[in-house]
């Protein structure tokens, strides 16, 4: 994937995407280390961060916009309205899962919490779903088998990749796989696709078919 | 053509000499050529050639033939089946009616004309002939009398020196039961020779369940049958409707797809000797009392209404001939007002419109306009806001609103509105909002209408508007009994900052080693939150009351996000409105823990900013129940190193919050803040934000229903009518689930006719499991019998695929079911039991089979030298010498009678 610094203003695509899980597992860190390719402690998230990157993959140009939410409970009835997937222009809403390998019950909470969250609030049936193991590089400290990573995102339907935003191992690749899995689903791209003005109030395309023509 | 016949094909090569033929001779030779020919093609080739279906029957095929004679034209018909099974089963619906009255397999005639006897002889002499030239078994039959008694004469060589004469009479109206009894004696006495006749005796008797009239009242079948106590009730009333207890009658009264059940009851073989049948066959009525080891009882029952016709099916089912009033229809009719509504600007339009507009569309008159109000905004019982019940677990993907929500009950109402007009649909939708604003400008709650919760974004946007008013509207009630009480002109609301305190002093009053401290009185606690001491003084921690989040509409939700990508990149976006969130949750937690730290609140908040030193404490959140009895103070721990780097934004925000219950706080719900720089909307100048920011929503709320466009009502509209409508057959209970595939929808007219599919569907299943409550396995059975042979045609806009295909599909009645079925026969009544006095016997609780089919027949045995030499197929054995068939109703009788003779 290679990042295209300066923000050209076309893109074929704007995706955007979601992160969500338990609080301090390295959301906001992984996010940062993609989008500026540094690493460092960052104060909790309140509520939810947002960030856009502009990239190429498969010869398409993309806009990113990558919502970041936070993890605690207080938080999380405001931060289902960013499942939805819509923005002014064009949307693909995708949901990246995590949960920290050091620690068990952020690994019990994807089931408990976030899959039903996704469930619940999603509002697109084909939204790509990933799952990120972070914080690989304390490798003496994994408290989840790479085994239920892989075998809790065959449940789910998900991807699975392991990666640490400390050494930036798999963070370009996580991203550019979750992107490249949205461009082969076509219904995704339908929504993601630039220069098409679509009516955010629609949830589901096929009820409002007859009519998009005849809209003023 | 059948079995025997096809294998002894005839030669081809034997010579016939026409030349002294006389015009008898030649049509006598016609005939035979047409039936070699019809005998070498055999039923493939016919088929291929010009073969005629039968109407409605599965598997007869006729071809025909014509001839001149004397003048006249005669008409030589085949019927034959593809079926090569090589035996006729009694019973066996596929056969013509000639078949099935001889028990022969082809029948042969000529037909047309009115023949006279000696004219009808002469024809069935020559047919005869004709088939004995070419060595053919076929029957041969011509029709005697006036064509519409259906009389014929027939003759059937038997390949032996046997011949089979036929004979087929209909008997009609008031002389049945005599002229059948006599009938009965006359093949009783044919052969008197001894004294013991055994006859074999078979009887297929058809009961129809009895029809309710609209005359009649309806009654309950059977007290085991239906839920009597539901029904008592209604009962009072006199007339019910079959649906009136289902939960589409609130809309439509449905015709009950069932009309009724034909039971056939069939005795197979009976031996017996001719005197005991003779006296007993009229009281085989009830098939339960002679169920024993020497009948054996083979009843079916099936369902009349589909098996009919297969046409009544796919008429009752077609889409677009508007005959069946439904939600599907009327749907319908919603999906064109949404079509004609893109034109116009404003919903105003449609009522003081054009000339043609006002032609189209009726308005019914205020009476019906206020009933539907008085329902929608009046008549809500606390019942009807469970909104879950019943609810599909895909309708939530419908872009809708809930089945009992205020918007959905106004789709509905709208359906049946005027014939769901545009114009009509105008003249409702402005009352309803005068009646929406109305409740705003009084303080009226919201009908059908939480007061509170968050607001569900994936409903449409009508329902989140008006959820977002119901929590306005409540708000300004509670403000307005908080000044009632107080005399103070301050935001608080006093009753409840009362209620906040009652648990705060409970649990003090609880926590033993809790000092108190006037200065430090604790407010707005939502009680001890799990085991947690404070870190700096030794008081159990106690979770704050915290303000709701503020409802926001999706429109409102869409606002901010946009806000947040335009400024992208170049500037680090966290949002305001959770930064107020946290910063009221801390000034709510510094006011319910007077004594509480930073390191404290982050505990509470967010606990894995907390790395605890004591291992038992690892992951107790707030949501933990009491686990620990015993409580180590001071607790030893550090926040997280991100939590506590320099310049942490948390701990900033805590440094300036200060220590206010939620009841105390700004609201939330500012219409003030961020981004929003809408003009604001008139405010009452008072200063109180909480009024402020109701009074500003609600216009804003209002405003958006007073000029929504058409377009936009009508696109919510029919979102929530069809979630609405299919949540409310949904609510039906029956044992099959039918839903809604919403995958396979590809516009809004086909997604009306699948929705039609659907309802038919259900309606049926609840017929049936309405009318077999107690055996479940036999509704089941029927309506997966219905459902399969409906399927093909689900989802097509045409319903009218092989019309031809006929359902009748029939169950086997298991011992258990028995009671149940002639349950399904109630008495009959005083006005229709006068038919009994034509009645023949074999009553059901009183009722007259409206079909019988009795066959009896005689065998003798014959010996070898009856046998003609060139047919070695045929050994020694019993062949049927006299055969009887009865068939008919009471009234329309006939008998057909086979005598084999010796020639």
């Amino acid at each position: 994937m290679e990042s295209l610094s300066g923000a050209p203003p076309e893109f074929d695509y704007l995706f955007k995407l979601l992160m969500i899980g338990d609080s301090g597992v390295g959301k906001s860190s992984l996010l940062l280390s993609f989008t500026s390719d540094a690493f460092e402690e960052l104060s909790p998230t309140i509520g939810v961060d947002f960030k856009v990157k502009h990239v190429t993959v498969g010869g398409k140009k993309l806009k990113l916009a990558i919502w970041d939410t936070a993890g605690q409970e207080r938080f999380r009835t405001l931060t289902s309205s960013y499942y939805r997937g819509a923005q002014g222009v064009i949307m693909g809403l995708v949901v990246s899962a995590f949960y920290d390998v050091t620690r068990r019950d952020t690994f019990t909470n994807l089931s408990d919490i976030w899959a039903k969250e996704i469930d619940l609030y999603s509002t697109n049936q084909d939204c790509i779903k990933m799952l990120v193991g972070n914080k690989v590089d304390k490798e003496s400290e994994r408290v989840v088998s790479k085994k239920e990573g892989i075998d809790f995102a065959r449940e789910y339907g998900c991807l699975f990749i392991e990666c640490s935003a400390k050494t930036r191992v798999n963070v370009e690749q996580c991203f550019e796989e979750l992107v490249l899995k949205i461009l082969e689903t076509p219904s995704l791209l339908a929504e993601g696709s630039a220069g098409v003005k679509k009516n955010i109030f629609r949830q589901k395309p096929p009820e409002s078919d007859a009519s998009t023509s005849s809209c003023c | 053509m059948l079995s025997g016949s096809s294998g002894t094909g005839p030669e081809f090569e034997h010579f016939d000499d026409f030349t002294l033929a006389s015009s008898w001779e030649r049509f006598i030779s016609e005939i035979e050529a047409v039936c070699r020919q019809w005998l070498a093609d055999g039923p493939k080739n016919l088929l291929v050639k010009d073969a005629v279906r039968m109407n409605h029957v599965k598997d007869l095929y006729k071809v025909k033939s014509e001839f001149k004679y004397a003048m006249k034209s005669y008409c030589m018909e085949y019927y034959f089946s593809t079926s090569n099974d090589g035996k006729v089963a009694d019973w066996d619906q596929t056969l013509h009616g000639l078949q099935l009255s001889f028990g022969v397999i082809t029948p042969q005639s000529a037909s047309g004309v009115v023949l006279d006897a000696p004219e009808a002889s002469k024809l069935l002499s020559a047919v005869a002939i004709a088939l004995s030239n070419c060595s053919c078994l076929w029957p041969a039959f011509v029709p005697v009398h006036d064509p519409s008694r259906k009389a014929y004469i027939g003759i059937q060589n038997m390949g032996t020196v046997f011949t089979r004469r036929l004979k087929l009479t209909a008997l009609v109206a008031s002389s049945v039961h005599a002229k059948f009894q006599a009938t009965l004696e006359q093949f009783d006495k044919s052969d008197c020779s001894e004294i013991f006749v055994f006859v074999h005796f078979k009887m297929k008797l058809t009961y129809r369940t009895p029809i309710c009239d609209d005359e009649d009242e309806l009654q309950e079948p059977d007290a085991d049958i239906a839920e009597s106590s539901e029904n008592v009730e209604n009962e009072t009333h006199g007339k019910t409707q079959w649906d009136d207890d289902f939960p589409w009658s609130k809309w439509y009264s449905a015709e009950d797809p069932v009309k009724g059940f034909e039971l056939l009851v069939i005795w197979s073989e009976i031996t017996a000797e001719s005197s005991w049948i003779w006296l007993n066959w009229k009281m085989l009525h009830h098939w339960k009392l002679i169920s024993g080891s020497y009948i054996h009882v083979f009843p079916k029952i099936f369902d009349h209404f589909i098996q009919r016709d297969g046409r009544v099916l796919h008429e009752q089912y077609g889409i677009s001939d508007g005959s069946t009033i439904g939600f599907a229809s009327q749907l319908h009719l919603l999906v064109k007002a949404l079509e004609m509504s893109s034109d116009a600007k404003f919903i105003e339009d449609f009522v003081s419109g054009s000339e043609s507009l006002k032609s189209s569309g009726v308005v019914p008159p205020p009476t019906v306009l206020d009933r539907v109000l008085k329902d929608l905004f009046h008549e809500v019982t606390e019942a009807q806001l469970d909104s879950s019940v019943g609810e599909h677990k895909s309708s939530r993907s419908i872009k809708g609103a809930p089945l009992e929500s205020l918007f959905a009950q106004f789709c509905l109402h709208a359906l049946w509105f005027g014939n769901c007009s545009i114009r009509a649909i105008a003249v409702l939708w402005i009352e309803f909002v005068r009646e929406v604003r109305w409740c705003w400008e009084e303080s009226q709650p919201l009908p059908r209408m939480p007061a509170n919760g968050t607001i569900d974004l994936s409903t449409c946007l009508i329902n989140q508007k008006l959820h977002m008013l119901a929590v306005c509207i409540d708000k300004n009630r509670q403000e307005f009994k908080g000044h009632n009480v107080g005399t103070n002109d301050s935001v608080t609301t006093h009753v409840l900052l009362e209620d906040l305190q009652i648990p705060s002093e409970l649990s003090a009053s609880h926590g033993a080693s809790e000092g108190f401290d006037r200065k430090h009185d604790r407010n707005g606690s939502a009680g001890v939150a799990g085991s947690m001491m404070l870190l700096k003084s030794c008081k159990i921690m106690h979770a704050p009351i915290t303000q709701d989040p503020p409802p926001m509409t999706e429109d409102m939700h869409e606002e901010r996000l946009r806000a947040a990508e335009a400024l992208g990149d170049s500037f680090s976006f966290s949002g305001q409105l959770e930064k107020d969130i946290l910063a009221s949750d801390m000034s709510a937690f510094k006011a319910a823990n007077p004594d509480a730290v930073f390191e404290d609140f982050i505990r509470w908040h967010s606990p894995r900013d907390w790395e605890n030193d004591d291992s038992e404490e690892v992951g107790v959140s707030q949501t933990d129940a009491v686990k620990v009895s015993e409580v180590k103070w001071p607790p030893r721990g550090r926040l997280s190193e991100r939590m506590s780097d320099n310049g942490n934004s948390w701990r900033k925000i805590w440094n300036e919050a200060p220590p206010l219950p939620a009841s105390e706080q700004k609201p939330l719900l500012d219409p003030n803040r961020e981004g929003e720089k809408v003009v604001m909307a008139d405010v009452d100048g008072s200063g109180r934000s909480e009024i402020v920011s109701c009074s500003y929503w609600s216009a804003h709320v209002l405003h958006y229903l007073e000029t929504l466009r058409p377009y936009q009502l009508l696109e919510q509209m029919v979102c929530t009518a069809f979630r609405a409508a299919a949540d409310t057959l949904n609510q039906t209970s029956f044992a099959h689930n039918a839903s809604i595939n919403s995958d396979d929808i590809e516009d809004l007219q086909r997604l009306c006719a699948t929705f039609e599919h659907i309802e038919k569907l259900i309606l049926l299943a609840a017929s049936l499991h309405r009318k077999f409550f107690n055996s479940p396995h036999l509704a089941q059975a029927f309506f997966s019998d219905c459902y399969d042979y409906y399927l093909p045609n689900m989802g097509t806009a045409s319903a009218h695929g092989d019309t031809n295909k006929e359902f009748d599909k029939k169950q086997r009645v298991k011992s258990r079911d028995r009671n149940l079925i002639v349950g399904m026969f109630t008495p009959p009544t005083a006005n229709q039991s006068w038919r009994k006095v034509l009645s023949m016997g074999n009553l059901l609780n009183g009722h007259e089979p409206i079909l019988r089919e009795i066959i009896f027949s005689k065998c003798d045995h014959v010996s070898e030298s009856y046998y003609a030499a060139g047919t070695p197929k045929l050994y020694q054995q019993d062949i049927e010498t006299h055969r009887m068939h009865v068939c008919g109703t009471s009234n329309d009788l006939r008998v057909a009678l086979a005598v084999t003779s010796f020639d």
